[in-house]
């Protein structure tokens, strides 16, 4: 069977919401019933075939192709099934999702991950500020699932994350992993200032010392066997990290200024 | 323009009216008497088997003023999955338990609702009130003056300054913050709660000022009785949601000494201490008490199960309650060392034994007040649950069986502490009519709404008699705003703009010399900065202000 495919015809002048646009919601839908649902277009509603030539049936494949930055939660709250973005993707990618996998072929926008509790996010490009953080109003960030990032990301990436792993092949902007509860970010690029501000708890590995603030202090080298099984278990994943095998790290806690459970480790 | 509404029942409390198959004719926004045979009717509505209601008057809901605000803001989680699409006569919005201003009035009126008042007006928050309300479409507003924890009047109190001083400060607030009401929250708790009280009984000492929420109440009590305003002093009474309150409530009635109290969302103030869990119904008393007490009356503040907000002035009992937060997260703060404000968002859950018995306490006390003229049907909008869900309350009240059957569905344990299968009263479409429109516009002093008369403002909700009162509720036929059709169907047709109804008792101004000093001394702004003008709420076209009469409805008993 043929993926569900979803090809933008219309030239978005505001933001489209797709939320709605996901293997569990569109199950057991005909292709009239699917052309039907409203999404949500700025201040209107729109039905989803005046913004996108739909073809293709199976509803747990669906792919956007033609995507711009301009459609926003693709994938959101995803239960079950695959969702390929050919092109670059809008901001709230993954938001609260669950399970299954989501790929995207270029880049994306700001808050991917946010609220994500399972399932493998794979960005092939880069990505824009706040991956894995909480949205406004929300005290907690991305709760679990893995996010493989090929290019770089931006600012405040695992701000406030509570849970899983995300993989960053490039380098990250200012203030990774601020006010992380906790959790995995591995970065095999470089990170701005302020890396680790106001963190709780969670681990950070980085490959570069990165500038430190004076709330993160050295504790030394070590040798720590917890490393070679975590990087164990990455070796099925598409990512760098799954070539990896270290176990020794100079490790910095911090930020004591917020109890200093969390620990940044860069490998030796 | 003359317009006709031919043939609907009708149902006017106020002129003892039925159920009567009548006519109804409007003239330029006011109700008339039968026209002259030869005069021509411009358009008629056939409104053969409708039901026929004035608008309805919602008297106690926090549409506007700082905690809203502040409540949006901390729940973007709320507007997200709520939001409200702009169409060619809607602005869009968004919200459930704290919807936008716009959304607010559209939906107000799509339920039948032409007026609705903010209870807890805080003076020195007034402006952003009055400009909230100003962006609320369709339907009437007003405020009621929160005061009684404000250090000019407690100064006065602790100075046993004599009641003709307090009278005039009373009515210097309510001109310089354009209200129709007074209300008081946790009388005196507020302050208290600035000198580290955490809890304040009806006879404890604000440690402070050594005055007594008692005093407090008596003072204002009188005060808006003797200034002849129509609204009784607006009571939200000390230990909200405390078990055993009842007593603090009872005794609270009996503080005014006879001078007409309205006590507030008193569901949260019905709770005894028996059982095993230590917290049990205290409606059969609370009811009795309101039956006995003539210079009584109360609204529910009914909660329904969903997730909502609570929005209060009282920061004491909110900081109790903030560890309760669902989703966990609070706003207790000071505004302007004058008044105080508390926000903790909040879901009620029908399998909570606490707030399963609450459901019940809150029916139990609308089912045992014989009158309904002093008993009011509210949710205390956003504190019980949103506006949006009167039509399922009216259900309630008016359907025994449903009523039982979602009871059967409650925590079992809550259940075994209820009576409320035992009682069999039904309301009326005719008690109904009473309770959201003729007795409301009676307490708040809204002399030309609320009823069908001759010269009342032609504010009109026509519904299908439908035996389900939630769908009947929820979408009227046809809903007229002074006299224009503004909902059709259940939609609106037509955006207009509500009054701002005020009363402007008389007092003496050479009080302002006092309060020019105090505001000098103590104030962040100037008093004349302090007043918010008519002209001021006039502008931009978005309806004016209405001052009601100043004279006393109910009066002084015991």
């Amino acid at each position: 069977m043929s993926a569900l495919t979803f090809t933008l015809k219309k030239d978005l002048i505001q933001k489209l919401d797709v939320s709605p646009l996901t293997p569990d919601l569109l199950a057991d839908k005909t292709h009239a019933e699917i052309a039907s649902t409203l999404l949500w277009y700025g201040k209107k509603q729109i039905a989803a075939g005046e913004a996108f030539a739909i073809t293709g049936i199976d509803t747990n494949k669906i792919v956007f192709d033609q995507s711009t930055s301009k459609i926003d939660h693709i994938g959101t709250g995803l239960k079950t099934g695959k969702i390929t973005v050919n092109g670059h993707a809008g901001a709230f990618l993954a938001f609260n999702m669950s399970n299954g996998n989501i790929t995207v072929n270029g880049n994306v926008a700001d808050f991917a991950a946010s609220g994500m509790a399972g399932g493998l996010l794979q960005i092939n490009g880069n990505v824009g500020d706040y991956l894995g953080a909480a949205i406004i109003g929300d005290r907690k960030g991305m709760k679990g699932g893995i996010v493989i990032v090929k290019g770089n990301a931006g600012e405040r990436t695992g701000d406030q994350m509570r849970r899983g792993i995300i993989l960053i092949e490039g380098n990250v902007g200012t203030y990774c992993a601020s006010r992380m509860l906790a959790g995995t970010i591995g970065v095999l690029g470089n990170v701005g200032e302020y890396v680790g501000y106001g963190m709780r708890r969670g681990t950070l590995i980085l490959t570069k010392t990165p500038k430190l603030h004076a709330t993160i202090q050295d504790c030394g080298t070590h040798t720590l066997p917890f490393l070679s099984l975590m990087f164990k278990s990455f070796s099925d994943l598409p990512s760098k990290f799954a070539q990896m095998n270290q176990n020794r790290a100079q490790r910095f806690a911090g930020d004591i200024s917020n109890d200093g459970k969390g620990e940044i480790l860069v490998l030796r | 323009m003359l317009i006709k509404l031919s043939g609907g029942k009708v149902y006017d409390p106020v002129h003892q009216v039925d159920g009567k198959v009548m006519d109804i004719y409007i003239r330029d926004g006011r109700i008339v008497s039968r026209p002259r045979d030869d005069e021509t009717i411009d358009q008629t509505y056939n409104l053969n088997g409708k039901v026929v209601m004035a608008g309805a008057i919602d008297m106690h809901t926090h549409i506007g003023g700082g905690k809203v605000n502040i409540a949006r803001m901390m729940l973007p989680e709320d507007h997200r999955a709520d939001p409200s699409q702009h169409s060619a006569l809607c602005r869009s919005g968004c919200g459930h338990a704290a919807p936008s201003t716009f959304t607010t009035g559209y939906r107000y009126a799509e339920m039948g609702y032409t007026a609705a008042f903010e209870p807890a007006l805080s003076p020195v928050n007034a402006r952003q009130s009055h400009l909230e309300m100003g962006d609320t479409p369709i339907i009437d507003k007003g405020g009621y003056a929160m005061i009684g924890s404000d250090d000019y009047f407690l100064r006065m109190l602790a100075a046993k300054k004599d009641q003709n001083a307090i009278n005039d400060y009373v009515a210097w607030i309510m001109h310089a913050s354009q209200a129709i009401g007074i209300k008081v929250v946790n009388p005196g708790g507020i302050n208290a709660f600035k000198f580290n009280q955490r809890a304040l009984d009806l006879d404890e000492q604000n440690s402070h000022y050594q005055v007594t929420p008692r005093e407090v109440l008596k003072a204002l009590s009188r005060a808006v009785h003797e200034l002849r305003v129509p609204h009784p002093l607006h009571v939200h009474g000390n230990n909200l949601g405390v078990p055993g309150n009842m007593e603090t409530t009872l005794k609270t009635m009996g503080a005014s000494e006879g001078y007409p109290l309205h006590l507030t969302h008193i569901q949260f103030h019905s709770y005894g201490t028996e059982g095993d869990r230590k917290f049990s119904s205290g409606a059969a008393q609370i009811a009795e008490a309101i039956n006995k007490n003539k210079h009584i009356s109360a609204d529910v503040g009914q909660i329904l199960f969903n997730q909502t907000v609570t929005a209060s002035g009282d920061n004491m009992r909110q900081f109790a309650n903030s560890t309760l937060g669902s989703p966990r997260k609070s706003v207790i703060m000071d505004i302007e060392c004058d008044s105080g404000c508390g926000v903790v968002p909040f879901k009620y859950k029908d399998q909570n034994f606490v707030n399963a018995l609450q459901w019940a306490i809150g029916l139990e006390i609308f089912l045992l007040t014989d009158d309904p003229w002093r008993i009011f049907l509210t949710t205390d909008h956003p504190n019980g649950a949103p506006f949006t869900s009167y039509p399922h309350l009216i259900k309630l009240l008016m359907d025994k069986t449903f009523r039982n059957d979602m009871f059967t569905t409650l925590n079992l344990d809550a259940q075994a502490m209820s009576t409320l299968t035992s009682i069999d009263r039904e309301y009326s479409l005719y008690d109904i009519a009473i309770m959201t429109r003729a007795g409301a516009a009676k307490l708040v002093g809204l002399h030309d709404r609320g009823h069908l008369g001759d010269g009342a403002g032609a504010d009109i909700t026509v519904y299908t008699d439908n035996p389900d009162r939630e769908k009947m509720f929820e979408k009227p036929d046809y809903v007229f705003k002074d006299g224009q059709l503004v909902v059709k169907d259940g939609q609106v047709v037509k955006v207009t703009w509500g009054h701002t109804h005020t009363v402007k008792p008389e007092f003496d101004r050479g009080i302002e010399k006092d309060i020019k000093k105090y505001f000098d001394t103590y104030h962040t702004m100037s008093m004349e900065n302090f007043k918010v003008s008519s002209d001021e709420i006039a502008e931009g076209g978005r309806g004016g202000i209405v001052v009601q009469a100043c004279e006393g409805r109910r009066e002084k008993s015991l």
